[in-house]
Parts: C-alpha cells; structure tokens; sequence
C-alpha cells in the first residue's frame, strides 16, 4: 500500500476530485496549505508596487491506494493539474505499513 | 435487581417512550417516578443500618423537578454528626443502585453543617442548595438545610450578586447566544434556561424582578425545557446543544411544522429571557457599582447619561425626530452602554416610519451606529426588540432570527448581517467611503429573507432601500454592486487561476472601479469572519490577497499582462557559452550574455527587424550576466529562427547596422501600412516615477505605437548607462503603456531632478519622432 501525496493549485482541487473519483478513487484528505517551492519567496513587480509573497496557498491532497493503483492516480492527478505554468505542484508516494479501518477494523488493503 | 428497581426502570423507560408526554409533564413524571425509587431504597438503607437520621435531598435541576431523559441525579444524603461506618454503608445501598442501573449520580455525603460551610464559598453549590427538595427520610434535617442556605444566601447578598454576575458573564461569553447560533446550547447560552435560573438566584438573594422583566420569561423557559427533552430523547444521552442533525426529530416530537419553525420559536423564547436577563444584571450592576463610576452628564439638549445609561428627555420624543432613537443608539454604542429601558419604550411608543428619503443626518447617524464597532451590536439588539429598528429597515423582520442550513454558517440571518456590518467597521480605513462599506455589509444577506436567489432578490431590495436611504445614484449603484459580487472575491480567488489573464480581466471587469474593489475586500473579510470559523483563514486571506492586489492594479491603470505572475527569470548559466546563449522559439526569444547597457535595445531592434511584435519583454541582471526575455507574436509570417539567433548575436557584438537597418525597415512599413490616420495618434506621456519600487526608478511611458519603439526607447535608456532591470510591455491598440524599471549603473534610483528631466526629453523625443525620419534629421 501506498500513501499518494499532491500538492497542487487551489483551483484545480475540483478537477482533480473529478477525475479521482471518475478514476474510481474512494477516499480523498484535503488541505488547505500554504508553502513555497520554486515558485516563491519571489516579488511580484507591478507597476506602482512591490511587495512578497511569502508563501504560496496550495491545496494538499492524500490518497491511500493498493500499489496496483498508483500509476493511473498519479497520470489522473497529473493530467487534471497541469496548467504548464510554474507553480503546478508535486506529487510524491510514500510506503504504508498499514491501514485499518476504525468502524470495523478490516485492515490492509480491505481498509482502503 | 429489586422489585423497586426493575419497577422502576420499566416506568422510566415507558415514560421515556411515551411521544404524547413532552415538555415539564416528562420532567415531573421521570422526577416523581424517580423520587419514589429513592424513598424505597433510603428506607430500606435506614432501617438495614438502623441510621434513622439521614435524609435525601435533590438539588439542582432534580430539586427543581425539572429532570430531562439524560439528566444527572443530583442529590445529597444528610446525616446528623459523625460519618460511622453505618452511615456509609447505608450511602452504598443508595448509590448502588442508581450507579448499576447506568444512570449518572452526583452525590455528596454530609451533615448539614458541612452542606453550609461548603455553600458558603461555593457558588455552585451555595445556588443548587437553593433548590434544595426533600426526597425521603427526616425532614427536619432537609427543613434545617433549606432555611440555612437560604439565610446565608439572603445574608451575602452583595457578594453573591457579584459573583453570580461573574459567572453569568463568563458562561455567556463561552456558549454564545441561543437567538442567533444556528446550534445554540440550550442551557448555558446567552438566553438559555440558566440565565432564567440565575435571575430566579438573584432575586432570592435581593429582589430585583419588576412585572417587566417577567412578561414571556415562564412561557420562554418551557419552550427551552421542552426542546432539552426532545434533544435528550432522540440523541439518546445528555447534552445541551440542539445541534442541526437533531433539529428534525426535534420539531417532530414538538409539533413544530418544520426545523426553521422550530429554531424561529427558539429564537424567540431565547431573545426574551436574554434581553429580560440583560436588562436586570444591568441594573444590579449599577446598584452594585455605581453606575460603574461614570458622572451622569447631558449630552445635548435631547440626550443625557444618568446612571451610566443613555437616557432620552422626555420632551425629546415629543417632536420625534426620526433620528432621536439612532442619536441615542450611536452615544449608547460610543460610550459602550445601553438605552434606557424605559427611554427605549418611550421611543418605540413614538416610533413612526422615517420620512423618505432619509435626511443626511439620519443617514449618518445610521452609518455612524454601525461604525461603532462590536458595541452597537447589544444597541441594535435592544432597538430591534422593541421594534425600533424596523421602522428604519421594514424589510428587517424577514430576516429576524432566520436560520440558515448549511455547515458554514454559525449565525442566524439578522445576526450575521450585523455581525458582519460591525466586522466591517473595523476594515474602515481601508476604503474610501466606510459609509458604503457598513451599509452594504449590513445588507449584502437581506435578499434571504425573501423568496428566490438571494442576491438577485438582494439586489433590487438593496437599490430600493438605498434610494429610500437617500443616498445618491452613484453610492445606490455601489451598494448595489456590493450586494451583486459579494461573492465574487472569494470564489474567484479559489475557484480560478490567478495566473490566468482571464481571471484578472473578468474580475475586474465585474467589480468596475478602485473603490468597489476595496469595499468588495472588506466585505469579504467581514462577511467571512461573520459566517464561521471555517470561512476565512489566512490561506484564504493569502488567496484573496492576491486577487485584489492584481485586479487593483489593472483598475488603477496597469495592464493584465503586467500583474499576472512573471515567468521566474531564465538561468544564468553560461557554461559551455562563454560569450552568450541565444534561444528563439516560436512565442519566445531568450538572451543570456554578460550585461552592459545597450543589450536589451539590440535585441528588440533585431526583433524589429524580423517584423516580430514584442508582447511582453523583461530584463534581470545578476552578477555581470544579464538576461531577457521576449515574448514575441510573428504574425501571419513563419519565424526562420536561425536567422534571428543569427543577427541577435551580429547585434551584441557590434556588426549590425541595426539603426540604418530599422531606419530602412519602418520606410517600407511605414508606405505600406499606416496603423492608424495621422492626428487621432495619442500623445505622449513619460512619467518618472520613484515611489512605486522600492529598488528601482520606474518610468512608465505612454505613446502612439510605432515601428521598432520598444528599440528606440530602450536604446534612449542606454545612452543614459541606465540598468534595465524589468521592461514591461503592453500594446493597447494604436498605442503603447509600457513600463521600465531602471537603475543606474551603482544600483541606485535616478533622484536628481535634471537627470530625471533629460531622460525624460530623450524618451519623448525617441517616441514621437518616427524612425522613417531619422535618417533624414542627421
């Protein structure tokens, strides 16, 4: 089993609930986050003013999935993510020793 | 399990179970049946142990009779002097049974001395001795206890009062109002049974309750009660707030035709006992304090404070000036008191339809009460209850004590508007007119109390209410657009893409000018906090952030392609180049090479040249390398790159006749195609300007657009040994807004005024002299 975790821009959050669910996904976290990666701790320059953007709002996603599954989450995310543009996001799959279902106690892949 | 026992039980539960038996007649039945099981078990505990001193006293809300489904038992065993080991045990065969049926005990052992000490340093058992009721055993020990504790009670009076008030205060301020949360707590709200209980302590201790203070609060308290019960039997266990899953059954049992009928009766019975509740521990604090030390003064010749409340002469009311009841409402609100009650009755008695349209003075008292902040709400309060209020809103009434059913909402209609109307007074100064902003948040929400999309219906309601206000069309229209795109901030800025010009553009299409763009941001801030907590946050505060701060610069002038997110600079890496990196794509011309003035006018002349309009350019420098970028548009032409890349890097290094050939070039265009007639041109504008960076000198240039003019300008900088640090470019039609950050060549602004005065002759000269004439002015 493995634990999916996206960060991603907060108008893309609908998309992506979309696709995951159509892609057959039944559980979603969702955050709300804020951070920086490349794209900040950068200033904007507008005509008339500076200022910092300190850190970027994002929104994080967690999905626990069986590892068959990982691959099309991860293309499904991608594809409903994907502006092109700087600051789109990461994706990053973490191992999970195990999962349990607290209303009935089913455990491993059965409690996904 | 006894006989008495499994009785009981199976009597509980019927009762329990019967759906016809509702309100106080449950609560006496659970309490009688309850009451008798205790005698049975007490008498057997008496004569197994041969204590015959002891008696069982409820306390509490079993005292009062009033025990719901899921109650504690509160009770007390009274023994007569030492605690032997035959008067526990006798305690266990009580408690026993009581525990072992699942029931929860709140029990206390101790001779009535003890009782009293203990009521005479604590509050919470010296107030639950005050429904002190005998259950079984000797009376006389209950009979002694009850005289006793209400002999200290009366005897303390003046620290008991402070006390209770304390706590009254303390308990309110955490449960929250019962008229205006959409899951209030029953007991412990603002308005709840307890407030009722209190008074009943306080006027035990000193009488206090007038015949007024009384109306409505015995049938309030049974609404309440009522509504405990049905919360209890259909959530299965204890607690006191009717929370909006239990709403349904709840209306149910009580009869009530749906859960907006139900919270609407709730509302009312809490705004009763809260405002009968407010009025009196008012006035035991005046009593108590003075009028918290402030000196009666006359305000004007129609307002005065006497006892630390606003009161209205009573001649006053006479000539009833339509705004009397909003002067006396905004000095209330100033001085963080209240109106006096019978001022208030005086006023509502004279109350009449104010006069349309309003007088200016009426329009701004009104703002102004609003204005004050988080103490106008109890002011609005009191006016609203004795009809006051409606006669400057009619349309009030619809949204009074309206529930709304979602997840985010923690306040009734009426209450969020005016919360959301004081939260906005505190975002004042960051609009130009906190008139508008106060107004508009406490109406934004008014359409839901009327059929139909509630910011449709709001809108039309709002321009009528606007107009009846007196305000002119230009703030009726602003009002207008507040109620229409109170939304719009917040989910644009978390539904769409703030790097996507399209955002910006529809946005601020929508919101039209600077001032409705601010007062949309700080109604969004207050309308959110006033929603619940989970409808602002400073994530969505960052998000909003930055959709106001784009859009508010392409209101003030600035273009869309300036404010959306900058691509981030290109590396600057010239391994493997040693003189220069040149990248032409179809939409994108990208320059790295050592830096010194001049570059980035080469660059664009060599774009020039191509027939390549320039979109957006930017320029960075770090370290002795520079870079620019160039987003470019061919046209219907196809792009050889090679041979731009080819006469860019000719160009940087000095063997291009770039102005000869721009010169030739804008001649050929120039007979080919006019881009606009000779006299409609703009004219041109350059402005210097040093506030608006804090890095660099920023000189915006406005001018009619022309053949090679991002060369000619840039290449006028150059001759000044300026650094091009960003180039914003923007072409509008027949005419550029372009937009340069430059320093000189230590990194500082250009501060001196004829420094400043030659760049900007230069650059006037470089935008309106055309490039086809040059050659012939050498």
């Amino acid at each position: 089993m493995k634990l999916i975790t996206a960060i991603i821009k907060p108008f893309k959050a609908d998309d992506v609930k979309v696709a995951l669910k159509g892609a057959g996904v039944r559980g979603i976290t969702v955050t709300e986050v804020q951070g920086f990666g490349r794209q900040a701790g950068h200033t904007e320059v507008y005509r008339g003013a500076e200022y910092t953007v300190d850190y970027v709002p994002k929104v994080r996603l967690e999905i626990l999935a069986d590892d068959g599954e990982v691959e099309t989450i991860i293309t499904t995310i991608t594809d409903a993510a994907q502006t092109g543009k700087i600051g789109d996001g990461k994706i990053w799959v973490t191992a999970v020793e195990s999962v349990v279902r607290i209303r009935t106690g089913e455990v491993g892949a059965d409690a996904i | 399990m006894t006989d008495a026992t499994s009785a009981f039980t199976k009597e509980r539960a019927a009762v329990i179970a019967d759906a016809t038996v509702t309100g106080r007649a449950l609560c006496q039945s659970l309490t009688a049946a309850t009451d008798a099981w205790l005698s049975v078990q007490l008498d057997a505990a008496r004569s197994g142990t041969g204590c015959e001193r002891l008696a069982l006293v409820a306390v509490g809300g079993y005292g009062r009779r009033e025990l719901c489904p899921g109650s504690d038992l509160d009770v007390v065993l009274l023994h007569d002097g030492k605690l032997t080991e035959s008067v526990a045990r006798a305690a266990e065969q009580v408690w026993y049974p009581v525990w072992d049926l699942g029931l929860k005990l709140g029990h206390a052992l101790r001779t009535v001395k003890t009782s009293l000490a203990l009521a005479g340093t604590d509050l919470q058992t010296a107030t639950g001795l005050l429904s002190a009721r005998h259950i079984a055993g000797d009376e006389d020990l209950t009979t002694e206890l009850r005289d006793g504790a209400a002999r200290q009670w009366t005897g303390r009076a003046a620290r008991w009062l402070g006390a209770l008030e304390r706590s009254v205060e303390a308990r309110q301020a955490v449960a929250g109002d019962v008229s205006f949360l959409l899951e209030p707590n029953l007991k412990e709200g603002h308005g709840g049974l307890r407030d009722v209980q209190a008074l009943s302590w306080a006027d035990a201790a000193r009488p206090i309750l007038t015949q007024l203070d009384q109306g409505g609060l015995d049938g309030a308290y049974e609404a309440l009660l009522a509504a405990r019960v049905e919360l209890h039997r259909s959530s299965g266990r204890a607690g006191d707030v009717l929370l909006l899953q239990e709403q349904d059954a709840v209306a149910r049992a009580l009869g009530d035709v749906d859960a907006d009928a139900l919270m609407a009766r709730i509302a009312r019975a809490g705004r009763t006992i809260s405002w009968s509740s407010d009025e009196v521990w008012r006035r035991v604090r005046a009593s108590m304090h003075g009028g918290r030390g402030r000196r009666d003064r006359v305000l004007n010749e129609r307002i005065v404070v006497l006892d630390g409340e606003i009161q209205v002469r009573p001649g006053a009311i006479d000539s009833s000036a339509p705004g009397l009841a909003l002067e006396a409402a905004v000095a209330a609100a100033t001085l963080e008191t209240s109106i006096n009650q019978q001022s208030l009755h005086r006023l509502a008695a004279a109350a009449t339809q104010v006069e349309e349209p309003w007088a200016g003075s009426v329009r701004q008292l009104f703002a102004d009460l609003l204005l004050a902040g988080r103490p106008a709400i109890p002011v609005i309060e009191a006016l609203d209850q004795h009809g006051v209020w409606e006669h400057y809103l009619p349309e009030w009434p619809a949204v009074r004590c309206k529930p709304q059913r979602n997840a985010y909402h923690r306040f009734t209609v009426d209450r969020h508007l005016v919360e959301a109307a004081v939260g906005a007074a505190a975002l004042a100064g960051s609009v130009d007119r906190p008139d508008l902003l106060v107004v508009g948040a406490l109406l934004h929400d008014i359409g839901k109390g009327f059929p139909g999309d509630h910011t449709e219906v709001g809108c039309d309601l709002v321009r009528t209410m606007a107009v009846r206000m007196g305000f002119v069309d230009g703030d009726v229209d602003d009002l207008v657009a507040m109620v229409e795109h109170h939304l719009l901030l917040p989910d644009a800025a978390s539904r769409r893409d703030l790097a996507d010009p399209a955002t910006i553009t529809a946005v601020a299409h929508a919101v039209g000018t600077t001032r409705r763009l601010h007062l949309l941001a700080a109604l969004t801030e207050a309308d959110s906090l006033a929603t619940g907590p989970a409808a602002w946050s400073p994530w969505k505060a960052n998000l909003v952030g930055l959709l106001v701060g784009k859009v508010g610069w392409v209101l003030a002038g600035a273009t869309v392609g300036e404010v959306v997110q900058p691509d981030p600079p290109p590396v600057f890496d010239l391994t493997g180049a040693p003189e220069e990196r040149i990248e032409v794509s179809e939409h994108e011309v990208t320059v790295v090479c050592l830096d010194h003035p001049g570059t980035f006018s080469r660059v664009a002349g060599v774009l020039a040249l191509h027939g390549l309009d320039v979109r957006v350019a930017q320029a960075w420098s770090d370290g002795g390398v520079g870079a620019s970028r160039f987003q470019i548009d061919a046209g219907p032409r196809t792009l050889d790159a090679e041979r731009v890349a080819d006469d860019i890097r000719l160009a940087l290094h000095g063997r291009l006749a770039l102005e000869a050939r721009v010169a030739e070039r804008a001649v050929e265009q120039s007979s080919r195609r006019r881009r606009f007639p000779v006299g409609v041109a703009p004219c041109a504008s350059i402005t210097i300007d040093n506030e608006a960076s804090q890095t660099a000198t920023v000189i915006d240039v406005h001018a009619p657009d022309a053949i090679a003019m991002l060369y000619r300008l840039t290449r006028a900088l150059a001759d000044f040994d300026l650094d091009l640090r960003t180039a914003l470019v923007q072409t509008l039609g027949p005419a550029i807004a372009d937009a340069f950050y430059v320093t000189d060549r230590a990194g500082a602004k250009i501060l001196d005024p004829i420094h400043q005065a030659e760049i900007e002759k230069a650059l006037l000269f470089a935008c309106t002299s055309r490039a086809d004439e040059q050659p012939r002015s050498k």
